[in-house]
């Protein structure tokens, strides 16, 4: 049986997709089973809301790991633009929630900046630059805090009824998460700069020779990553209402874990933000049963971690036997044409 | 080029050393109690894990790798160790449980990254957080409070007429110890060269995979010591143990001039940095700043210590290309001399 190379890889990738479905069913049918009020339309009006952030995360993390690159740093971008949106507007209670989202998003974008600069011209391994502000940002929002929450009770009806409105049965965050994941496969698929992410991460050197400025794409990745995280947190502050400085803790996790189990390969160069987003539904559902089941927070952290370390195990084994099918067939080309040469 | 590298690295741990007095004249101005031969013996006692933790992660990066679950590796050993010394062991027993529970964890590490080939960023972002799901796995309520003071003087007991913390000497024996595996022996030189260019240290016949899975090996073993430690120190076995301490040491090891890609760095240094990074804690506790807003200032100086590490490199790779172009230049003047000469 002859296969080219791009069904193979393509082969590959279904199989991932339909690994995630499947590791969904089981996990559907186990919960189901185990937790009686986990199949119920307001459980998935729930699950749906919590994988809308997590996915909205995961579309921005997607571009970097794309490029190579890493960012740690979104669960306190999370953090300080939820906590700063939900103060603006305890304030402000006429304030249309456009100019707030701007206001977050615009945030995110600053904070994305500086990772960004810190990684292309401070050169610094991106992992250890977002390490670095991820303990930044989160100190920076305990100094706005002061010790303070946002209580529900001091924000306007309407940004309260937003997360609660559900158009067409889906909650209206889902929508918004919808949105921005076929915008960010369109900007993977279609856009130039967006094809870029894709060359930069397979091979630095070679995109840079083949005159894709990398520098300008992997900033553009971080500052995506920071923009999307701003809308995160606007959308965390319309969830959870009540905001206070450990908002966000730890959802880099959930979102690098929606990434890498969606096919998302850690070295770069592959993925897609279909496959990101069906990982943050994987991501949010288990951890929706393991909340309905009672099970404590570190489960999670353990299933994230373990999820992780998997995902890019089996990448890697199925990165490796692809290569040897490729050079196996290459191999068996040349003798081909060698022969047919020597019959001629 | 031998010469300008060991020049450098001097004058950065005499940078080291005048931070560590400038913070110490800052925290003089805080309080006259800082500048006792008490307060100033017992400084670092806090802040001991982490530089244990510092030492085992300097080997990791100068490998050219990196470990970032080594605080949720600590987490596991102290609440393996918590949980066997309740079960009715000795004390002592369990503690070489917490060890080798540790440094199994850190051979997972290197297994996955040295022998399936993944990369250290992303097994230990992973092991980062299963590790610590597992410490709570083990246990989620409070730890166990009663151990022994036999042991908790590990972590705060003193010696030499009740003036030297036994801490801060398990911490310089490690540093001594760990030092002369870094810089005295073949393997210490295996470590140096697979973060130069671990493809020329396979052509050259040192044994890579061995000596990566022993890298990880060593950081989770460090981590378990650090355990003891910490279990001394605050006198529990939590689940928790360490949250949030890898901050400081991924900024001890590089603030102590280790290069973040692989292939420099000294225990010096990192000794050096570590007595900065608790001194400047210490200061900041002085000071009425709280822990989040102490870590704004441990991030700055991290990204600060590696933007620096950056600029020198920068500085010195520019100067050696003069110096070669120059060099060069000489030559072909020289053999354009010797051209005419013979014509």
């Amino acid at each position: 049986m002859k296969l080219s190379p791009q069904t193979l890889a393509q082969a590959a990738f279904r199989l991932r997709e339909a690994g995630i479905f499947i590791a969904l069913t089981v996990a559907v049918l186990l919960f189901w089973a185990r937790a009686n009020n986990f199949m119920t339309i307001a459980n998935w009006q729930d699950i749906a809301t919590d994988v809308a952030i997590v996915a909205v995360l995961a579309v921005g993390q997607t571009m970097v790991v794309l490029t190579r690159n890493i960012d740690l740093s979104v669960g306190s971008i999370v953090g300080l633009t939820a906590y700063i949106s939900s103060d603006t507007l305890a304030h402000h209670h006429g304030l249309p929630l456009g100019v707030v989202v701007l206001l977050a998003v615009t945030i995110g974008i600053g904070l994305g900046l500086v990772n960004g600069l810190l990684v292309t011209v401070g050169r610094i391994p991106a992992i250890i630059a977002t390490i670095g502000t991820l303990a930044i940002f989160r100190g920076l929002l305990f100094e706005i805090t002061n010790g303070q929450n946002v209580l529900a009770f001091q924000l306007p009806e309407r940004f309260l009824n937003l997360a609660a409105r559900k158009p067409v049965g889906l909650p209206f965050l889902a929508w918004i998460a919808i949105a921005i994941a076929i915008a960010g496969a369109a900007v993977l698929r279609w856009a130039p700069w967006g094809r870029d992410f894709y060359a930069v991460g397979s091979n630095p050197d070679a995109a840079r020779y083949a005159g894709i400025p990398v520098g300008r794409r992997v900033l553009t990745a971080f500052v995506l990553s920071g923009a999307l995280a701003g809308l995160g947190g606007f959308m965390f502050a319309a969830r959870f209402a009540s905001v206070d400085a450990v908002a966000g803790t730890n959802l880099e996790f959930d979102a690098v874990t929606a990434v890498v189990i969606g096919g998302v390969n850690v070295f770069g160069g592959s993925g897609t933000v279909l496959g990101a987003a069906l990982g943050a539904v994987l991501v949010a559902t288990i951890q929706d049963g393991f909340t309905l089941l009672k099970l404590s927070e570190f489960w999670k952290m353990f299933f994230n971690g373990t999820a992780i370390v998997v995902a890019v195990t089996i990448d890697a084994l199925v990165t490796q036997r692809l290569q040897e099918a490729l050079r196996r067939r290459r191999r068996a080309e040349m003798v081909a044409a060698r022969e047919q040469g020597a019959a001629t | 080029m031998r010469r300008v590298g060991l020049g450098v690295l001097v004058r950065w741990e005499t940078v080291l050393v005048l931070l560590i007095l400038a913070v110490g004249v800052w925290c003089r101005s805080l309080s006259p109690l800082f500048l006792t031969r008490v307060n100033l013996l017992d400084l670092a006692t806090p802040y001991i894990f982490i530089g244990l933790m510092a030492l085992g992660l300097t080997f990791v990066i100068i490998a050219g790798e990196i470990d970032i679950s080594v605080a949720s590796i600590l987490a596991v050993s102290v609440v393996v160790l918590g949980q066997i010394y309740e079960a009715g062991a000795n004390i002592w027993f369990a503690a070489l449980v917490g060890l080798l529970v540790a440094t199994g964890l850190g051979l997972v590490n290197g297994f996955l990254v040295a022998v399936v080939g993944l990369p250290s960023l992303a097994v230990t972002l992973g092991t980062l957080a299963a590790y610590r799901g597992l410490a709570f796995l083990i246990h989620s309520g409070e730890g166990v409070a009663s151990f022994p003071t036999q042991f908790t003087n590990i972590g705060i007991g003193y010696v030499w007429g009740q003036q030297v913390p036994v801490a801060l000497l398990v911490f310089l024996g490690a540093a001594v110890a760990l030092g002369f595996l870094l810089h005295a022996t073949r393997f210490g030189r295996y470590i140096y060269a697979l973060g130069a260019n671990r493809e020329a240290a396979r052509y050259s016949g040192i044994p890579v995979t061995r000596a990566r899975i022993a890298v990880f090996g060593l950081s989770g073993l460090l981590a378990g010591i650090a355990g003891l430690v910490y279990v001394g120190f605050f006198g529990s076995s939590r689940a928790d143990a360490a949250d949030g301490s890898l901050l400081d040491v991924v900024t001890a090891v590089v603030l102590g001039g280790v290069d973040i890609f692989g292939g420099s760095g000294s225990m010096v240094g990192v000794v050096l940095s570590v007595l900065l990074v608790a001194e400047l804690r210490n200061g900041m506790q002085l000071d009425n700043i709280g822990g989040d807003t102490q870590n704004i200032v441990i991030g700055v100086l991290l990204l600060a210590a590696i933007l620096a590490g950056n600029a020198i490199r920068a500085l010195q790779t520019s100067g050696l290309r003069t110096r070669i172009a120059r060099a060069s230049k000489k030559e072909v003047v020289r053999t354009a001399g010797q051209a005419e000469g013979t014509t």
